[in-house]
């Protein structure tokens, strides 16, 4: 789906007059709003807006960060390029991602639907903002990415979250043994919430490469990119050496 | 109300010609309740004209040809719920396919472990088995890697191996359907789901990539007739389950926390039942709860989310933790004096379990225990309070719960600490035949009888 940018806007740049951090062109900010249209969703989850504010009166988020679902609807409704590209630093992070402004606009918007679009053009722009933020995220992602798990038991421990209390196990027992316990076969794992067939990979990552999810890896980290694609090349050859061993 | 000021000049973001109402606290009250956060039916009554059933849509595709619809058969057993709106949703109750949930695996195991134990307890006929992913939206809702198209593909994938998954028993496609249990996997899948039958090119990039995995049904999309999530099952089952009950629960104030992806996504799909709060929310838990006999209480912060936040959780924990406690735990606590809360999605069960502890850091003692609806419904239904509901894995004092019940928590977690010595030997207890979790690939044995 196309969309021709619309903007009236007559700023050539967005700067702060005081701050070194570079300007950004005009023709980024309209790049950049082109890219957020581009999506299939945009026009399904952005109606028109009368400013009501129920979708800030709903918003979790909106309680603790300066971050308002109606502002982020009202710069996308506006075209306010500048404030679109300045919202991206931080605010649209902010989403908690609850869907409770989608379930009670009027107009059937989705403030937290558009935050996502918005992420992931933050993502495909390489903006640091977007870095930074999702720095800690890479555990999850590697995980996720190499086993289409996003969490394992492993990854539950008093070194990661230490604000959680002594509790994490009330059984003082190995986590293996723990986990060989459970009843579900399917379950007797600790580097993946469940036992993954390795067919289910090998499939997983034909996904990754045809959707460029693992482009959007390499933008916002390179390393954890390059330590996936490594992970990757072993299993699908685990999976040609099995099947190799079938023929014969 | 704040202090009047009728100079205009005060700096309230309105322009001078702003003048204070001079409104009492109660009058304030009446004239914003419609921004009231309540995520209930009547609040969500008046986008009913302009809400399509995107069913009636996926038929059409079939019937040009252009998808396949796994249906709901017979064979399924399935039960008529009524939706938000009104309309008829398909549960099924037997020849199940469990989509299993990361977050419960991974953190809270006695969540599927309970419902495969109900399961076997009503013998229900499944599968859980290892060809399959996380729906990634968790990761995708935190951190914007993803997109539509990966999201879509996916989830087709995911739902085509529940298809197929019964040739390896020797039975034919579709005999098993799928049952969701992460509530992020409902809703985001429901989402998906609208979007492929909306729009023709994203059926197109999805095809392309099905087609590379042999993913399609006769060269064409397969698309399930209902995207069903398990409370949903465990709802239009309830009656069935509290005949099996044990334990006397009518002692037990319990509070609910409907899940925000199993209700506010997609919100016309979602169960309302006249038996359930009048119909005017969410049926799935309050129904089961209800049903078991305990007293469900209600709290006015129920419609929150759980500040679980996808990347929060993860971290920025301090909003987490903050919200959790402040807007759900105290109030439950405060308000409803509740004994347990109920979850039916697994980040909530998570957030809200794992976070009361960081609270004492600021003079806030709650524990309050928290349980998903099946691990309360199996523990009534006499499961074990360890091998089966594995209630080690929960922070929240799940033990002052088991006493109220008239558990002997004691007694119970000194067997199971005897029981792991026989796991250590190799000797574990299963729910089902292990040979029966892989279904093709390294390690599938083809049997002739797998019961």
């Amino acid at each position: 789906m196309s969309h021709t940018a619309t903007t009236t806007r007559k700023q050539t740049v967005i700067g702060d007059p005081v701050s070194d951090t570079p300007e950004v062109s005009q023709a980024l900010l309209e790049e950049i709003f082109q890219d957020i249209q581009a999506d299939l969703r945009y026009d399904y989850e952005l109606n028109g807006c009368l400013n009501c504010g129920i979708c800030t009166a709903t918003c979790p988020a909106a309680h603790y960060y300066d971050f308002s679902p109606r502002e982020i609807v009202q710069l996308l409704w506006t075209e306010n390029l500048e404030g679109i590209y300045d919202a991206m630093q931080e605010k649209i992070w902010a989403c908690a991602q609850c869907y409770t402004c989608a379930a009670r606009c009027p107009f059937g918007n989705s403030p937290g639907g558009l935050v996502m679009l918005m992420r992931e053009v933050s993502i495909k722009h390489g903006m640091e903002s977007a870095k930074n933020v999702l720095r800690p995220f890479s555990r999850v992602m590697l995980k996720l990415i190499s086993t289409g798990n996003q969490l394992s038991p492993d990854m539950i421990n008093p070194e990661h979250f230490a604000d959680w209390g002594p509790n994490i196990s009330k059984v003082d027992a190995p986590l293996k043994l723990l986990r060989q316990a459970i009843p579900m076969p399917t379950l007797n794992t600790t580097a993946t919430a469940w036992e993954t067939n390795l067919k289910t990979s090998v499939e997983l990552y034909t996904i990754w490469e045809e959707t460029g999810v693992l482009d959007q890896l390499e933008t916002i980290d390179e390393n954890l990119f390059d330590v996936i694609l490594d992970i990757m090349d072993e299993k699908r050859e685990d999976w040609e050496d099995w099947k190799d061993e079938q023929d014969d | 109300m704040t202090a009047n000021n009728d100079d205009g000049g005060r700096f309230t973001g309105h322009g001078a010609e702003w003048r204070d109402a001079k409104l009492s606290r109660e009058e304030a009250q009446v004239a914003t309740a419609w921004v009231e956060q309540k995520i209930n039916k009547r609040s969500m009554l008046t986008n009913k004209s302009r809400v399509h059933d995107i069913r009636d849509e996926m038929w059409r595709l079939e019937k040009e040809g252009e998808i396949v619809v796994h249906r709901i058969g017979e064979q399924h057993d399935p039960v008529i719920a009524k939706t938000l709106y009104g309309w008829d949703k398909k549960i099924p109750t037997q020849q199940l396919w469990h989509h299993k949930s990361c977050g419960q695996c991974g953190n809270i195991p006695g969540y599927p472990t309970s419902l495969l134990w109900l399961m076997n307890m009503l013998d229900i006929r499944y599968l859980d088995e290892t060809d399959q992913t996380s729906c990634t939206a968790w990761n995708y809702h935190g951190s914007g890697i993803g997109n539509i198209v990966s999201l879509a593909a996916v989830f087709l994938r995911n739902f085509h191996q529940a298809y197929v998954s019964a040739k390896a028993e020797g039975k034919p496609a579709g005999y098993y359907y799928p049952l969701v249990h992460c509530g992020t996997s409902f809703g985001n899948y429901k989402e998906v789901r609208e979007y492929l039958l909306l729009s023709a090119d994203l059926r197109e990039q999805v095809k392309k990539i099905l087609g590379k995995l042999d993913r399609l049904v006769d060269g064409k999309l397969l698309i399930p007739e209902e995207v069903v999530h398990y409370s949903e099952w465990t709802h239009v089952m309830r009656k069935q389950i509290a005949e099996r009950q044990v334990i006397d629960a009518s002692g037990i104030r319990a509070t609910i926390h409907p899940a925000c992806h199993v209700y506010k996504m997609v919100p016309q799909d979602v169960i309302y039942d006249d038996d359930v709060l009048d119909g005017e929310r969410v049926a799935v838990s309050t129904g089961i709860m209800q049903s078991l006999g305990t007293q469900v209480i209600d709290y006015s912060t129920w419609y929150d989310c759980c500040g679980f936040g996808f990347r929060h959780i993860i971290s920025e924990r301090e909003f987490t933790r903050s919200f959790a406690i402040d807007r759900k735990i105290k109030v439950a606590v405060d308000e409803a004096h509740s004994d347990v809360m109920i979850g039916h999605d697994t980040g909530c069960i998570t957030t809200l379990d794992k976070n009361q502890w960081i609270g004492q850091a600021d003079g806030k003692n709650y524990d309050l225990p928290v349980l998903s609806d099946v691990q309360f419904a199996a523990l009534v239904c006499g499961a074990h309070p360890y091998k089966i509901v594995q209630s080690h894995w929960h922070a929240s004092s799940t033990e002052r719960l088991f006493e109220k019940l008239g558990i002997d928590w004691q007694a119970k977690k000194v067997e199971f600490e005897q029981y792991l010595k026989q796991v250590e030997a190799g000797n574990q207890e299963n729910l089902y035949d292990p040979r029966r979790r892989i279904t093709g690939g390294p390690g599938y044995q083809k049997l002739e009888q797998i019961t």
